[in-house]
């Protein structure tokens, strides 16, 4: 990851912690802003009440008082009935507003004052309608007419309009508190929303950003990808054409080398035949009469045959190299067949092809366990285990049966091992890897071969796409193991055809 | 080697002058004393089949047998063999393939082209020798048509 990425990845996750940052914090003053509305909502009842509250004591008073004037008018019994019942809820109402106030956390001296006042004019309204009682009515009016219940009537009516003024008064600084916290509440939201949108923004554009940068990352890597399979398919051609070339020139050369020694070899047997007549002239009895009949004599029928002879032995010896080497070169150019391949059955053909050699000399060919079935070239595989097995059989140990042994094993993802084992004399340390060259042998040279049975069997399964390695114990046998492909068409698929 | 009296030429195009004077050898040896015109190259030895023009009209009514080599330096065999058998004047003579090429594609090819038989020269002298001799015997009852 670049610097670039990182820087990226730190600002879309610093943008989304502003965000649930802003959101918290929005959560958390809007409660806020609940808990004090709540307040606020409380006042206004309180107010309410305070205010309900002494509008009822003061008209419970007033119903007092008119009850009064009404008996001191008419001095009727009936006027005293709702006097008596105004003067007893005169208490409950003044409880009730104490009761409200002191939830209000009431603190200043309106209670005592407007008790005060209470208790004043109670004490006039009771005092007028003794005396109207006792008949002394006079006197009572005279008490109504000095004023004094209507005063003390105003002072309580100036203290409730002032403690109402107050109360009010605070009613309406909690409203206009309240109205500020919508306002604070309102601006906080619409803040916070840009706050969040900004986040927000910020955040996508960095992941936008990313993305993009990895979209792009991306496409590089599809584009070096194509580059490197169209490199690795032009390499495989440029391999498939040095192939063939080398096989066209293995080819090529073992004809152009086949022309003359056809001509080596015919003009030899031209000299041969034309030698007949010399040597009849040699033994002719009138020319051994010649000084130089003797050394002519040995020339035609000792050092010109011998001479001949060579020369075709060394020809024979050629012409075989060349025919290996054709042998190979037309192997390579063979299109390999794809099929299933019971290696068990192969193995039972080659075993049935060796039985009178392995019988003659009492050996035999085990196959351990069961050999499985693979898609392969039945030729190829053919000719690879026969000349193990031929191998296994031709270099026998002297004075030990030949026992050959041969297993599978599994040899990684697609592929087995073919184990091929002998007892017989095995191979040197020093030609392990010689064996597989073309042309050459190793140990004693007691054997008739011209060296290519490895080279070719090395060459056939490199073409199917597997390998070929042996272990040997000089004096005690040879292993050839032999990885091949389970399955030669994708290996076909691969190399993109099937011919070399 | 007959044609009614009219004697038979055996054109050898070979470039390896040892090979063609080792199969002129072994023809003979079997008894075959028809002329034989050796050719090294395939220019050469168009030039003689189909005149210098290329019609052809130059080898009319002649007597021929090929002997072809397929590997010439000037070109191959077969771009021969097929300006032969394409010429009207030519493509009833018989044609002999005569090659160390033993290829089965292009086996096919010379018979498809019109090759009346295709021989590969063994390597070995004495098979070599052995088939040329037989070649001549083969020849030596053959019929070949006149070319018109």
């Amino acid at each position: 990851m670049t610097a670039k990425n990182i820087f990226l990845v730190r600002i879309t996750a610093a943008m989304i912690a502003a965000g649930m940052l802003i959101i918290i914090a929005m959560v958390g003053f809007s409660y806020w802003m609940l808990e004090r509305t709540g307040q606020a909502t409380e006042e206004v009842l309180a107010t309410r009440e305070i205010r309900g509250a002494m509008l009822d004591l003061f008209s419970v008073l007033q119903d007092a008082e008119t009850g009064q004037r009404g008996y001191l008018l008419t001095s009727e019994a009936r006027y005293l009935g709702p006097y008596k019942e105004a003067a007893e809820k005169v208490d409950v109402g003044f409880k009730r507003l104490t009761e409200v106030l002191k939830r209000r956390n009431n603190n200043d001296d309106f209670l005592e004052r407007l008790r005060g006042a209470i208790d004043t004019k109670l004490a006039e309204l009771s005092e007028t309608v003794e005396l109207a009682k006792a008949g002394r009515r006079d006197e009572a009016m005279a008490i109504v007419r000095s004023n004094r219940g209507k005063e003390v009537m105003d002072q309580i009516r100036g203290l409730v309009v002032d403690k109402r003024a107050t109360v009010e008064q605070r009613l309406n600084s909690a409203v206009a508190s309240q109205r500020e916290n919508a306002s604070i509440l309102q601006w906080t939201i619409i803040g916070g929303g840009i706050l969040i949108v900004l986040a927000g923004a910020g955040a996508g554009w960095a992941v936008a950003g990313y993305t993009r940068e990895v979209v792009q990352a991306r496409s590089q890597v599809e584009a070096l990808n194509a580059g490197l399979e169209l490199r690795v398919q032009e390499r495989t051609a440029d391999l498939e054409r040095a192939n063939e070339e080398v096989q066209r020139f293995a080819y090529i050369v073992s004809h152009d080398l086949r022309a003359p020694l056809v001509n080596v070899m015919g003009f030899t047997a031209e000299l041969n035949t034309a030698l007949e007549p010399l040597r009849a002239l040699t033994s002719d009895p009138s020319v051994a009469e010649l000084p130089s009949a003797a050394d002519a004599r040995t020339s035609v029928e000792t050092d010109i045959p011998e001479a001949i002879s060579f020369i075709q032995a060394s020809t024979k010896k050629m012409d075989a190299l060349i025919n290996a080497i054709l042998k190979l070169s037309r192997e390579g150019r063979r299109t390999l067949n794809p099929e299933f391949i019971d290696l068990g059955a192969l193995f039972n053909g080659i075993s049935a092809s060796v039985q009178h050699q392995l019988v003659d000399s009492g050996g035999e060919l085990v196959v351990e366990g069961t050999l499985p079935t693979i898609v392969g070239d039945r030729l190829a595989l053919e000719q690879v285990f026969g000349n193990l097995v031929d191998n296994a059989v031709k270099y026998q140990a002297q004075g030990r049966a030949p026992v050959i042994r041969v297993r599978s094993r599994a040899g990684g993802p697609g592929a087995i091992f073919i184990d091929v084992e002998d007892n017989g004399r095995g191979i040197g340390p020093a030609d392990h890897e010689r064996v597989f060259d073309l042309f050459r042998r190793a140990g004693v040279q007691d054997k008739p071969g011209e060296g290519i049975g490895l080279a070719h069997v090395r060459a056939l399964v490199r073409r199917m796409g597997g390998d070929i390695t042996l272990t040997s114990a000089l004096g005690k046998g040879t292993t050839f193991q032999v990885k091949l492909p389970r399955n030669l068409r994708t290996v076909s698929e691969r190399s993109g055809e099937l011919k070399g | 080697m007959s044609s009614k009296g009219n004697p038979v030429a055996i054109v050898m195009i070979e470039d390896d002058e040892g090979h063609a004077r080792l199969i002129e050898r072994n023809i003979r040896r079997a008894g075959v004393n028809n002329e034989l015109k050796p050719f090294t190259n395939g220019t050469a030895a168009l030039e003689f089949l189909l005149g210098p023009d290329g019609s052809g009209e130059v080898s009319a009514g002649k007597h021929l047998l090929v002997l072809l080599d397929l590997n010439l330096p000037d070109m191959t065999g077969i771009s021969i063999l097929d300006k032969i058998k394409s010429n009207q004047h030519t493509r009833r003579s018989p044609v002999i393939v005569l090659t160390t090429t033993d290829d089965a594609r292009e086996i096919q090819r010379c018979y498809d082209l019109g090759a009346n038989v295709y021989i590969t020269k063994p390597v070995d002298y004495e098979n070599f020798a052995n088939a040329i001799r037989q070649l001549g015997l083969f020849f030596a009852v053959m019929q070949v048509p006149e070319t018109q």
